[in-house]
């Protein structure tokens, strides 16, 4: 059975404050804190591209277990800037890796929902094709697109990276998974050269279809909430995370916050919470994620 | 549902965005009383499913007291 052996992550050490912006954007510290939920943003260096922040993740991978680069037969990259149009960054990461030529590589465009979408990819395509050892990798480096004049998107998201071995043997394996769109609702995040994102569409749309969609996940599994021991929601800023909770009634202890000090990663920010939760052993998580699209998804982890 | 003073006030409890209502005013701005943007935008959202209605962002200037906003509903 195939999941989730490990997971590693990268964010720059390059910070921005958001209480240096409080005069321009006429904020106060409450709001940065507890509606916004980011005190400082991860910020990639100028030359760095989509790839070099999915090396990193991978160098403090090998830094927790031992992984023969010679094995690993599949690798994806779930991003939205990648290094080129043309081609893949997958392609580039298994170069710079030096990984075998018997290796599939394909990116996921997706933004936010894509660690869910990603994960149910890769397992589903290994095991289809008889694959042993993947890397999943999460990158979408928005200070490339940041308006920053722009206070619904210049406060809140920061750079970073991830990569999820998935082998045999593993820590956790999906039980369930869910996704959705509402593709009418595309232009409510769009980029055409700089990030536009309408807040209020936004809120509502995590407000009213995510509640919803993960208690429809849990009842499809039989499960209920004190069946789940931490929901790993998508950081999409502090105000959408406890809003979801307090619509699903859950007890804030079961659903960390942790986005404060690098910002919301986009496809990284579900798997840099996983990290850190693996250490628990936890019996059952639930993680979701949503956003670009408009986009959703969610599974359903459970010890092995 | 009718729009009353009251009951809007009932929905900004239930956002939870003020700790006491009782001494808003009816006709001051929300943004004026300690309600900022993102918690006008919860308040929005539950008066739309709490009345059925649909506020589009191009009446969101109409909506800025509570007075506005029970006028805004009842003439929905």
């Amino acid at each position: 059975m195939l999941g989730i052996k490990n997971i590693a992550s990268y964010l720059p050490e390059k910070k921005v404050s958001n209480y240096a912006k409080k005069e321009k954007f006429d904020l106060d510290d409450d709001f940065i804190e507890n509606k916004i939920g980011v005190k400082s943003q991860c910020v990639k260096e100028d030359d760095e591209k989509a790839s070099d922040l999915c090396i990193k993740s991978f160098e403090n991978l090998i830094k927790k277990m031992n992984i023969d680069k010679d094995t690993i037969d599949c690798c994806i990259v779930v991003t939205q800037n990648p290094d080129f149009n043309i081609p893949h960054t997958s392609a580039i990461v298994h170069g710079k890796l030096e990984l075998s030529q018997e290796c599939a590589c394909f990116d996921i465009s997706l933004g936010c929902s894509g660690y869910i979408y990603g994960l149910s990819n890769i397992i589903s395509f290994m095991q289809s094709n008889g694959l042993k050892n993947g890397l999943l990798f999460t990158a979408d480096p928005y200070s490339e697109i940041i308006d920053h004049d722009d206070k619904n998107t210049d406060l809140i998201f920061g750079d970073g990276s991830t990569v999820t071995y998935i082998s045999e043997n593993p820590l956790y394996t999906a039980k369930d998974f869910s996704f959705g769109t509402n593709g009418k609702a595309y232009k409510e995040i769009l980029c055409d050269d700089k990030l536009y994102m309408n807040g209020r569409a936004v809120f509502n749309f995590t407000a009213t279809t995510i509640p919803k969609h993960i208690q429809k996940l849990l009842v499809k599994n039989d499960l209920e909430d004190s069946n789940i021991d931490k929901y790993i929601l998508h950081q999409g800023s502090k105000y959408i995370v406890d809003t979801i909770r307090k619509r699903l009634k859950v007890n804030e202890s079961k659903v960390p916050f942790d986005m404060y000090e690098y910002g919301n990663t986009v496809s990284s920010a579900v798997p840099i919470i996983l990290e850190k939760e693996l250490q628990y052993n936890y019996k059952r998580l639930l993680l979701s994620a949503y956003g670009i699209g408009l986009s959703w998804g969610s599974t359903i982890l459970e010890k092995n | 549902m009718e729009a009353t003073v009251e009951n809007i006030k009932e929905v900004i409890v239930e956002a939870e965005v003020l700790g006491n209502v009782d001494e808003m005013s009816s006709s001051q701005a929300l943004s004026e009383q300690g309600i900022d943007s993102l918690d006008i935008v919860n308040v929005f959202l539950l008066l739309e499913e709490k009345f059925g209605i649909t506020i589009p962002d191009e009446d969101l200037s109409q909506v800025q007291s509570i007075d506005a906003i029970v006028e805004y509903i009842n003439n929905k």
